[in-house]
């Protein structure tokens, strides 16, 4: 069918653009893999996780979920770089004169951010392993992270078309990146939420990260117990996010090429 | 049919009337060129006609078909090359054009891009990466991209922007042959003289709406208003004379007089009593950029 070849197509180009391009490689693969490698390495030592022997170790089985989102974070940045260069070179437009199903132009950026990102997230995974991470999972709870994952991808995807499409220029098209990685930081993907100050630990146990982190490295480590409610929380933030940041893109979208 | 038929057509941009009644038609397998200002409407109305943007109001024709309602068709049989060049720099010239062929669905694309960029000369360059290009390069490559598919009407916008003298009239050549080979060209361009050695037909926009339309020689001539009489050797003094006396106003010109619209006929006549030769009688031949001047008031 043409359009699953045209869709085909174009996300294939965008993830080229990106396996081949040495800033994004850095950016969005090798800068998690070294944070990963510093945070467990330079200061996991000397990070006491609560209910654990302490060590770098220890640091690397309790981080590695909030990294792996950190690296999908990272990489929403270059959605928007790659959405906001198109748009601006013109190329969208030339998309847009062809004979091609309008859904899949953007569908095509939003298919190729999310392989990317799970592509990112596997190489700090592997090197996560590599260090001595293990798994503690069944497959289905492996399965279920995944699915997390991807929902993950999307909802982050989906919130940087906006940004990407109204910047003037590449440069500022990922700025909302930074609040993104902002939320991680101010939650429980690389430290527990306990010890944070009263005021910041009240902000970082109710954003949306927390609960996502939580979920993620609860399926992840099966020794790691989730509370009830926190996975539907989580859900709530994510499916809420697609929808909410969905409609937000194809309004925008909408706008500029589709004449509504 | 027409290649484009275009009724009342406007535009606005919140309170902004950019396009304010447009009214066009283009006969298939010409070259037409709009000539305007910048921010005169010109490519507010190829985005209408190359299905980008919808009109506000009017009616608007492309090879016979609605651009909104059959928007996909419309595609299919159209080809935009806007002002900017639109590719991927990373990627090589053959990755480009082979993006392009498969969006479009070409059968046999290889031979179809060997077909292309053997008219463009661009073989010797298609495995180096585009940001290697220079621009009259990459213009090219723009248009071979442009050409795949073999459209039946193709919008040059400001295609010889940036090019250098000698790309260009390559480029001219180029969309001469484009023309031959029966496809529409819709132009735009900064560059009279490239209105003027192209275009079938041309139109000026100024303010959203059509201001002058006709082939290049009748625009010139419309715009004409003064003539050149030159009497028979060793008469011009009796010419001038006899002018004078029948109270007929002209200017000196070299060797030669020159009469505006209200004193040609008369003067003529009065030349013609006294039994003094016309040698030569010429209505002055404007340019184009004449013509834009005053379209748009400047002169």
């Amino acid at each position: 069918m043409q359009v699953i070849k045209q869709l085909n197509v174009l996300t294939a180009r965008i993830v080229r653009q990106n396996l081949t391009n040495a800033d994004t490689l850095i950016t969005v693969i090798a800068m998690p893999v070294f944070m990963l490698l510093f945070f467990v390495f330079v200061l996991g030592g000397n990070i006491a996780i609560a209910g654990t022997a302490g060590g770098a170790g220890a640091y690397l089985r309790y981080a590695l979920p909030g990294f792996l989102l950190l690296t999908m974070a990272m990489g929403s940045a270059y959605t928007s770089l790659r959405i906001n260069n198109d748009r601006t070179s013109g190329f969208l437009s030339r998309l847009h004169s062809l004979p091609i199903h309008r859904w899949v132009i953007l569908g095509s950026h939003v298919l190729a951010s999310v392989i990317f990102m799970v592509l990112a997230e596997v190489v700090v995974m592997v090197v996560g392993i590599a260090v001595g991470y293990r798994v503690h999972a069944s497959f289905g709870a492996f399965l279920a992270f995944f699915g997390l994952s991807l929902l993950f991808g999307l909802a982050i995807t989906l919130l940087a078309i906006p940004f990407s499409l109204k910047a003037d220029n590449y440069a500022s098209a990922g700025g909302f990146s930074y609040v993104l990685l902002m939320l991680l930081f101010v939650s429980s993907a690389l430290m527990p939420t306990r010890g944070m100050a009263k005021a910041v630990q009240v902000f970082a146990d109710n954003q949306p990260m927390t609960p996502i982190v939580n979920v993620a490295r609860g399926l992840l480590d099966s020794g790691v117990s989730v509370g009830g409610n926190t996975i539907w929380i989580a859900l709530a933030w994510l499916i809420g996010g697609i929808v909410v940041c969905g409609v937000a893109a194809y309004r925008v979208y909408a706008r500029m090429y589709l004449g509504k | 049919m027409n290649a484009i038929e275009v009724h009342g057509v406007k535009k606005n941009f919140g309170k902004l009337a950019v396009l304010k009644g447009i009214d066009l038609t283009v006969a298939q397998g010409e070259i037409f060129t709009l000539l305007g200002e910048n921010g005169a409407g010109k490519s507010t109305l190829i985005n209408i006609l190359a299905t980008l943007s919808k009109a506000d109001g009017g009616e608007v024709r492309v090879l016979g078909l609605d651009p909104v309602r059959d928007g996909n068709k419309v595609r299919e049989l159209i080809s935009l090359n806007a002002q900017e060049t639109t590719f991927d720099e990373e990627f090589t010239g053959s990755d480009n054009l082979r993006l392009i062929a498969q969006l479009r669905g070409i059968p046999n694309a290889a031979a179809t891009i060997a077909d292309v960029t053997a008219r463009l000369d661009l073989g010797s360059f298609l495995a180096r990466k585009v940001k290697t290009y220079s621009g009259g390069m990459k213009r090219r490559l723009d248009l071979a991209m442009s050409l795949l598919g073999k459209p039946k009407l193709i919008f040059l916008d400001e295609p010889t922007t940036g090019v250098d003298p000698k790309n260009r009239l390559a480029l001219w050549q180029l969309i001469r042959e484009i023309r031959d080979a029966g496809t529409t060209v819709f132009l735009t361009t900064q560059y009279l003289d490239e209105a003027d050695a192209l275009s079938d037909h041309i139109a000026f926009i100024k303010d959203g709406v059509i201001v002058k339309n006709g082939t290049p020689a009748e625009i010139k001539r419309r715009l004409t208003t003064t003539y050149t009489l030159q009497a028979a050797d060793g008469q011009g003094a009796r010419a001038r004379q006899a002018l004078t006396a029948g109270g007929v106003a002209f200017a000196d010109k070299a060797d030669a007089l020159s009469l505006d619209e209200a004193n040609a006929a008369r003067g003529l006549e009065v030349l013609t009593v006294d039994g003094i030769t016309v040698a030569h009688y010429n209505r002055d031949e404007a340019d184009l950029e004449s013509v834009f001047l005053a379209v748009n008031g400047m002169e």
